[in-house]
């Protein structure tokens, strides 16, 4: 154990800080006040994780003996149960809590496996079942709106995002390799259909809880698609310029709302993209990986700089 | 005032700025951490990494076909380290940190390569055990917890190697050693972390040996007994009791020390004893695999649904609301964590039989084909 409590009364003493921050840092710092917000998260998020584990393997297993329909009335009603306590708290009026908004997601997840499968039994869209992607992005979209939930709406860009054919996920935006030029493309353009329902969102709902979400979201794709077209001539020549600027928008961002999240987008793509547009182009390994270097070791100073900016007090 | 780290009382002072964050006037408490900077939790891990990437560049450069390169490479990232330390005054930055423990484990490395033949001790590799203590060694001068810790979780994996624990096994089941020796160093972590320490880092590297190492020691126990035949239901090995009893006993002591010191660290060691209990007893009941999900799962969240609602109103100071507002790192893992899940219960491509094609991924829907 460690306690910092001489240095915050040192602090007060000094008038450095004031009597209520003080008292809130002493109550923190000797558990007089001690939030399990963190636990509770990650107990919910492992029910939602297992719970759709296991559906999801009963619906590879047990086809057969259930019957599509029977499997598809089930997890609705199952979907239907999660969704209550969200619904007794919005009719109370009041935004459902961090359990009300797992359990919210759950039914989400839910309804999407049931719709999948509904769709995968009865190939209620035919050669369109992608577009289920776009309803099932939809409904998210309007579960989230309905219930004010970010986690929800992450599963609606997630599921607008798999419409686009790109993933949604952070390890998506990583598989560089599969990346090409038509991928990128569409990556920016989902980036640029999420800052469009974003701007609407802001304008329409000026203390949105949403904004986060859509701007981490549009900055992971946008960055990616910028890379992907890093990649190839002669899609480079825009890919390159597109990324500087993107990541310039990144950082932006970051320094103006003071997150830090922004400021490693920004510069840790921009150093991928540099990288893997110019390295190969370079003749000799040695040569390669000494540019590497330097872009790495400039990328690490940047960073370290543009983090202290954001440390220092606004002007 | 030291050039190598910050005293204990700087890095003190460091803690209470990361504290108080912008309530406290920056330039009041800079003096006072000895001019020591450092950088939020985001932004020091992609510096580590970057670190790290550039330690691995410098083998790359230098790839003179020997072992040697091993050395001057590993030197270089010590001494880059070093350097930003003394001089910029580093401290918990993540770019001196990924560039010293690189820098550590290839001057490891290339030890390790020293001891011809292939030699080892007990039966388990000694290079193993170099690297681990390199890896070690790093972490402590580094007074980074991560590092220890995966140092610690890595010893834990090599004391399972070794013949003795081979030999301990074949009487009390198979990879019983490894949970037996992590369950002891979780509790002896518990232990110690009841002392009061002077520098906060020292604190937080117990803080995360509790944490984690009971279901690191228990994943590496499950790693052996999964291919046990002795350890199935109805089994004779006595194995898995011995693995329920011990998890249980740990997880006690960790809920009760987390509820009573009010720290975090029992309690995620907690759940992750849960969490390990809940596999073993999967194995006995001999349940299928959905079905014990499910029911996990809806245990999980009806305990979570119970601790809300019975901590909305704090109760002794203990409360579920969260204590801030500020976006952490921990909303960024929950906006990601949701993604994943949307992700993995999404719909796939239609079967195989199907007449509809992909489209070539093309804009407009067909792009979902996962042709890519």
């Amino acid at each position: 154990m460690h306690t910092l409590e001489p240095e915050l009364r040192a602090l007060h003493a000094e008038g450095v800080t004031d009597d209520a921050t003080t008292a809130r840092a002493l109550a923190r710092d000797g558990g007089q006040v001690f939030s399990v917000h963190t636990e509770l998260r990650a107990t919910l998020y492992a029910g939602v994780l297992l719970v759709t584990s296991g559906v999801g393997m009963i619906l590879a297993r047990h086809l057969d003996r259930i019957g599509p329909l029977g499997i598809v009335a089930a997890i609705a009603l199952a979907a239907l149960a999660c969704a209550v306590p969200a619904l007794r708290a919005r009719r109370a009026g009041r935004v459902p809590g961090t359990a009300a908004e797992y359990l919210l997601l759950l039914a989400a997840l839910l309804a999407s496996a049931d719709l999948a499968y509904a769709e995968r039994q009865f190939t209620l869209l035919g050669p369109l079942w992608s577009w289920h992607l776009l309803l099932l992005a939809g409904v998210h979209a309007a579960i989230a709106y309905a219930f004010a939930s970010p986690l929800v709406l992450a599963a609606s860009l997630t599921a607008l995002a798999g419409w686009f054919g790109v993933g949604g996920t952070l390890g998506d935006a990583l598989h560089f390799g599969r990346s090409t030029p038509e991928l990128g493309g569409r990556a920016l353009a989902c980036a640029a259909l999420i800052v469009a329902w974003r701007l609407v969102d802001r304008r329409v709902r000026p203390g949105t809880r949403f904004t986060d979400v859509f701007d981490h979201f549009a900055a992971n794709l946008a960055l990616w698609g910028a890379i992907a077209w890093c990649l190839e001539s002669p899609w480079l020549y825009a890919g390159l310029p597109l990324l500087a600027a993107l990541a310039y928008v990144a950082v932006r961002r970051g320094l103006d709302t003071r997150r830090e999240a922004f400021l490693v987008y920004g510069v840790v793509y921009a150093a991928i993209g540099l990288g893997a547009a110019i390295a190969p182009r370079l003749h000799g390994l040695t040569v390669q990986l000494g540019f590497v270097l330097i872009v790495v070791c400039a990328a690490a100073a940047t960073l370290w700089w543009l983090r202290r900016r954001i440390s220092e007090p606004a002007p | 005032m030291s050039r190598w780290r910050p005293t204990p009382g700087e890095e003190r002072w460091l803690a209470v700025a990361a504290e108080l964050g912008d309530a406290v006037p920056r330039e009041s408490l800079a003096e006072r951490s000895g001019g020591w900077r450092s950088t939020g939790l985001l932004a020091r891990s992609a510096l580590f990494v970057l670190g790290f990437i550039a330690a691995a560049l410098v083998v790359g450069i230098l790839r003179a076909g020997d072992e040697a390169t091993l050395l001057i490479a590993g030197l270089i990232a010590v001494l880059a380290a070093e350097w930003l330390t003394v001089t910029r005054r580093l401290f918990a930055s993540g770019i001196e940190e990924g560039l010293g423990v690189a820098g550590y484990l290839l001057v490891g490395a290339w030890i390790a390569m020293q001891l011809e033949p292939r030699s080892g001790f007990a039966s388990a590799s000694l290079a193993t055990l170099v690297l681990i203590a390199a890896g070690g060694a790093a972490g402590l001068r580094r007074l980074n917890p991560f590092v220890t810790t995966c140092a610690a979780i890595a010893l834990v994996s090599w004391i399972g190697s070794t013949t003795a624990a081979g030999m301990i096994d074949g009487v009390i089941g198979r990879g019983l050693t490894v949970l037996v020796f992590g369950v002891a160093l979780a509790a002896s972590a518990l232990a110690l972390g009841a002392r009061e320490y002077r520098r906060p880092s020292h604190d937080r590297m117990l803080d995360w040996l509790v944490a984690t190492l009971p279901v690191a020691a228990w994943l590496q126990y499950a790693r052996w007994s999964m291919f046990d035949p002795t350890q199935v239901a109805g089994g004779h090995g006595t194995g898995r009791p011995v693995a329920v009893v011990l998890l249980l006993a740990l997880g006690a002591a960790m809920l009760w020390t987390g509820l009573r010191r009010r720290r975090h660290a029992p309690l995620w060691g907690f759940l992750g004893c849960i969490a390990g209990l809940a596999a073993e007893l999967h194995g006995a009941l001999a349940l299928a695999t959905e079905t014990w999900l499910i029911l996990c799962g809806l245990v999980a969240l009806a305990a979570g649904i119970a601790l809300e609602r019975y901590l909305r109103q704090p109760r002794n100071g203990m409360t579920s609301a969260a204590l801030t507002t500020r976006e952490g790192p921990l909303d960024l893992l929950q906006i990601a964590g949701a993604a994943l899940l949307a992700k993995r219960v999404g719909p796939e491509a239609p079967p195989a039989e199907s007449t509809y094609e992909g489209g070539g991924g093309k804009f407009g829907g067909g792009g979902a084909s996962g042709s890519y």
